[in-house]
């Protein structure tokens, strides 16, 4: 849906540009272009390992490990898992609804979650050739201290 | 050569490590490929539209709006703006780098870089409707309630962590080797062992040589300060 409507506002965009000047448009092109083969050479190859991992590791293993004994363990170890990975919405959101009707603490997950799509070690080094190495360690170390807080939080209030 | 090697190194790997998975267990190559083109898929259909729209900003956005707008003096007003571009976008956080890099070289602030990267990571509008219906309302609405605060800290935390001027050195350096082959005399006169300036530039892009190596401008450098 919000990519439907991102193509048609591009789109628009982009209409509107070529009519006020089909030299800038071509140049916006021509930078698109540039930008989107760096990314894709970039990000496929960390895709299909990161695929290759996620089907490697039974779901159940992840399901013991964010439903153990401990609930701050497993709330660290929900965390540390979703800083390794990345996933896609469409597997993350199912397989965090497994995970808590399996009985994983919902602090684990939130953790889990919340790491999962903001701190990324597959996606390091794409943001350290972005904005620098340093910028990629803060930035992702902050990430990952708030994502322990935010599932504190949780935890206290749900 | 080497450098084609090392631009697709990832993607080497991972064929490697598809075929060996495609010959030892069948059944995780499947799943895998399955995986990995869902991955794909969400690429195609969002990395195109969104880096149309960065290049449209940096072609047709001046880098005084964005500095007014986002830079270290907009103040709450750029803090909202920010949480407002992040949470509208689609997409993963790799599709948001390029995005955030444009407006950060026309002047937004580390800050503001990292409030709208995290969140369209974290908080993106249609994605809430999903978890609503997986994890439920409840737990959503929490989850954005702590949020929310979290990234303004982070993005506190690390505008004072990390200075613009870091990015901005980290920016000048050499993307391509054809950044490096500006810089040389491009007489191509073989000096330095290479057939010509192209293949030293490479050469020195990926460190198998130092700029100075090059036999014209150490020449010059040299009779420069003997004058």
């Amino acid at each position: 849906m919000t990519v439907i409507i991102m193509i048609i506002v591009t789109l628009v965009l982009l209409t509107f540009s070529i009519i006020k000047s089909r030299k800038k448009s071509i140049k916006s092109v021509q930078i698109a272009k540039k930008m989107l083969l760096n990314t894709f050479v970039e990000v496929t190859g960390v895709m299909a390992i990161v695929g290759l991992i996620l089907a490697l590791i039974p779901t159940d293993i992840i399901k013991s490990l964010l439903g153990g004994e401990s609930k701050s363990v497993s709330t660290i170890l929900g965390a540390a898992i979703g800083t390794i990975t990345i996933m896609p919405a469409f597997i993350a959101f199912p397989l965090a609804q497994s995970l808590y009707v399996s009985g994983a603490h919902l602090v684990a997950i939130a953790a889990f979650l919340t790491t999962l799509t903001m701190v990324g070690l597959a996606t390091f080094p794409i943001e350290a050739r972005h904005f620098g190495k340093k910028f990629a360690i803060v930035r992702n170390g902050v990430s990952f201290l708030m994502a322990l807080v935010i599932a504190l939080g949780m935890g206290v209030i749900l | 050569m080497k450098h084609i090697f090392k631009k697709f190194k990832i993607i080497i790997i991972a064929t490697v490590l598809y075929l060996l998975a495609f010959i030892l267990k069948k059944d995780i190559f499947n799943s895998a490929i399955g995986i990995t083109g869902g991955f794909l898929l969400e690429m195609v259909q969002i990395l195109p539209p969104v880096m149309i729209l960065s290049a449209l900003i940096t072609v047709w956005v001046p880098s005084e709006t964005i500095r007014k707008s986002l830079g270290h003096k907009a103040g709450f007003k750029g803090r909202i703006l920010s949480f407002f571009i992040g949470s509208l976008s689609a997409g993963p956080i790799y599709a948001a780098f390029p995005t955030t890099l444009v407006l950060f070289k026309k002047g937004a602030s580390v800050s503001n870089m990292v409030i709208i990267l995290s969140t369209w990571a974290v908080i993106k509008v249609p994605m809430l409707f999903v978890e609503t219906n997986f994890l439920g309302l409840s737990f959503t609405i929490t989850r954005v309630a702590l949020t929310v605060p979290a990234i303004l800290i982070m993005g506190i935390i690390v505008g004072k962590l990390i200075k613009s001027d870091e990015i901005i050195e980290h920016l000048k350096k050499p993307q391509s080797h054809k950044d490096i082959l500006f810089t040389l005399p491009n007489t191509n006169c073989g000096a330095c062992g290479f057939s010509d300036c192209n293949m030293f530039a490479k050469a020195v892009f990926y460190g198998d040589k130092k700029i100075m190596d090059c036999i014209v401008l150490n020449d010059k450098q040299l009779k420069g300060a003997n004058v």
